[in-house]
């Protein structure tokens, strides 16, 4: 076997080094473009994927506590709190009062979802403070005053989709009618916009006010939700606060953000699967025929080759490395296109609306299961031909039949 | 006594071919020996089966009938491995068309047999140079065919067959594409490995001056053998 390695290499070598150097860089660019194309797609696809995992982050944070059953509420939400608080890699943890309202502004009313929260805690768990587009995030003392998402403001991204309050502004009054009929006036304090409806169709208001509006006692909450200290990993912290003695359903945000996504990211993923599929039937068929049509011309040197007392194992060892070689090499440029192809969407993103903005995400563990399958793809490709030709009788070989 | 040693024993081989309807015999109760240290020469014309003959030898083909051993060994018997393990470390081969591996240097022709029977890349290199020094092409072993002459092609694919020190040489018609000038220079180099090193040969050839090179005749006409007889050499 070890001779037949030998053999196979130095016979692979020979035919690289002095082969033709044109049809190489050919070979070799194309098996590039099958490889970017392998891997890409899937990071242009896996930054849409992370733009909404980052979206999932206001609503449930690293790790969200919900409601167990078909209760609307978690009980003792100051109960879950401490508990929390009292595992290590929780950074912070806040609770949420979330319930539906119309807001009214002159003649315009829409729907929308109304959160209450703590405004101080929220500084250490969500990113809402920092997306204020024009006004202040709501402070401790702020029971009369309002945070609306920039949908719902005539003229912002995504208003011309949604039904809107017109011209609302900071300082403006608003009524709210809550979902059990009692409506109170607040003032607009400040008009978020994370460029996501989940975020830009809500309103924020005070925790206070809403265990008011619903005479709610007792800590309740919609949702407790936790940011956790940095280089944490929130599938193990999850188990860590179910062992605390938390008892509601316990999700982390990729969790949350899987079951919203999946079935879109499932259509994207198929056309990514099939997508994936052609390029290495098409990189395979190439290495398929090149190696063919190398093995054909040279079908008389093999049929010499055995008759020498060459064997069949070297003979396909040969091919082998030759289609590994030009693969690889394939691969390198590939990578290198990749990287630069990644680096010019990182400075340069792909832009919707002016505001949504798509960075690539690159996938080291796709880029590994991409390398390996081309690696064996053109196994695969380079010895079925050679191990044809080196199977057929020494004089059929010889004479080209 | 060494020198007389038989290394192959041919006896009633025949080798048939389906042609249409027909079978044709290519060989026809053929019988013969060769001992160690001949130089044997097999002429005749087109079809005569001296080809077919040298291939069975080789042992690139069957023969339909009767028996061959070498070194008093039954060869048909052995499983392909064996046969082509055989090949190559017993048998040389010299082919009309030089049959050499257009990519690779005239050393990587000679020493690539070494190195499929398992010697260094070292060992296989010194062995492959010793063999290009005796066919005198030893300054040309960088030399890639497309920058050798038809007759230094052909004292590689000497070379390649004679590095391994193989028990018999195989030569298959080696001055067909050859001048006569080029074709003396090769044929000596035959003789030379024959008188100096006592290497056992077998050549076919159709060119009747050829002969004067060997020591042995064997002359086939439509598959039989019709003469066998010893030369000056």
């Amino acid at each position: 076997m070890l001779n037949d390695i030998k053999v196979g290499l130095l016979s692979a070598t020979s035919s690289i080094k002095r082969g033709n150097k044109k049809t190489l860089g050919f070979i070799v660019f194309v098996l590039a473009l099958i490889f970017m194309n392998l891997v890409f797609l899937p990071s242009m696809i896996g930054g849409v994927s992370g733009m909404f995992t980052a979206f999932m982050q206001y609503p449930y944070g690293d790790i969200v506590v919900e409601p167990s059953g078909d209760n609307t509420y978690i009980n003792n939400a100051d109960n879950v709190l401490q508990k929390l608080r009292a595992v290590p890699d929780v950074k912070a943890a806040t609770k949420r009062l979330d319930v539906g309202a119309s807001i009214k502004y002159k003649q315009k009313v829409v729907g929308s979802t109304i959160t209450g929260l703590l405004p101080s805690e929220e500084y250490d768990v969500s990113n809402y403070p920092n997306i204020i587009k024009e006004g202040e995030f709501l402070s401790d003392l702020s029971r009369d005053e309002i945070i609306i998402g920039a949908m719902l403001v005539e003229g912002n991204f995504g208003s011309e989709i949604y039904d809107n309050l017109g011209g609302v502004r900071v300082g403006s009054f608003v009524n709210v009618t809550y979902s059990n009929k009692v409506t109170r006036t607040y003032k607009v304090k400040g008009i978020m916009e994370g460029t996501f409806e989940l975020i830009d169709l809500n309103a924020l208001v005070h925790y206070k006010e809403i265990e008011d509006v619903f005479d709610i006692d007792g800590s309740k909450a919609t949702s407790v939700v936790i940011r956790l200290k940095s280089n944490s990993d929130s599938a193990k912290v999850k188990e860590k606060i179910i062992g605390a003695g938390v008892k509601e359903p316990v999700s982390t945000s990729d969790e949350k953000s899987d079951a919203i996504l999946r079935q879109a990211m499932q259509s994207i993923d198929m056309i990514n699967v099939v997508s994936n599929f052609v390029s290495l039937i098409v990189g395979a068929a190439l290495i398929l025929i090149i190696i063919y049509i190398n093995v054909l011309n040279r079908k008389k040197e093999i049929g010499i080759l055995k008759a020498i007392g060459i064997t069949p194992s070297s003979i396909v060892f040969s091919y082998a490395f030759i289609s590994m070689f030009y693969v690889s090499m394939g691969i390198l440029a590939g990578l290198g296109l990749y990287f630069f192809l990644m680096y010019y969407f990182t400075v340069n993103p792909i832009t919707f609306y002016d505001t949504i903005t798509i960075f690539p995400e690159i996938q080291v563990d796709l880029i590994i299961r991409s390398i390996f399958t081309m690696l064996i793809m053109s196994v695969i490709a380079g010895i079925l031909p050679a191990w044809r030709v080196s199977k057929q009788s020494i004089l059929e070989a010889i004479w080209g039949r | 006594m060494e020198k007389e040693k038989t290394l192959i024993k041919v006896k009633n081989m025949e080798r048939h071919y389906k042609s249409g309807k027909g079978i044709v015999k290519a060989l026809d109760n053929v019988s013969f020996e060769i001992k160690k240290g001949e130089f044997v020469a097999v002429m005749g014309a087109s079809g005569s089966g001296k080809t077919t003959m040298l291939r069975i030898l080789g042992l690139m083909d069957f023969q339909t009938k009767g028996e061959y051993s070498v070194q008093g060994l039954n060869v048909e018997e052995l499983p392909e491995g064996e046969r082509t393990y055989y090949r190559l470390t017993q048998l040389g081969y010299v082919f009309q068309d030089y049959a050499l591996m257009n990519e690779m240097s005239a050393l990587e022709n000679v020493y690539i047999l070494s190195l499929m029977e398992g010697k260094s890349k070292k060992e296989s290199i010194a062995t492959a140079q010793e063999a290009l020094d005796k066919v005198n092409l030893g300054d040309k072993g960088n030399r890639i065919p497309n920058e050798l002459s038809g007759g230094e092609k052909q004292r590689v694919a000497i070379a390649r067959a004679i590095a391994k020190k193989p028990a018999i040489l195989f030569a298959d018609e080696p001055c067909a594409n050859l001048d006569t000038h080029t074709s003396e220079q090769v044929l000596e180099v035959f003789k030379t490995l024959n008188k100096k090193f006592g290497q056992t040969i077998v050549m076919v050839t159709h060119e009747s001056w050829h002969t004067k090179y060997v020591s042995r005749l064997i002359k086939l006409k439509d598959g039989k053998i019709i003469s066998d007889k010893k030369l000056r050499g």
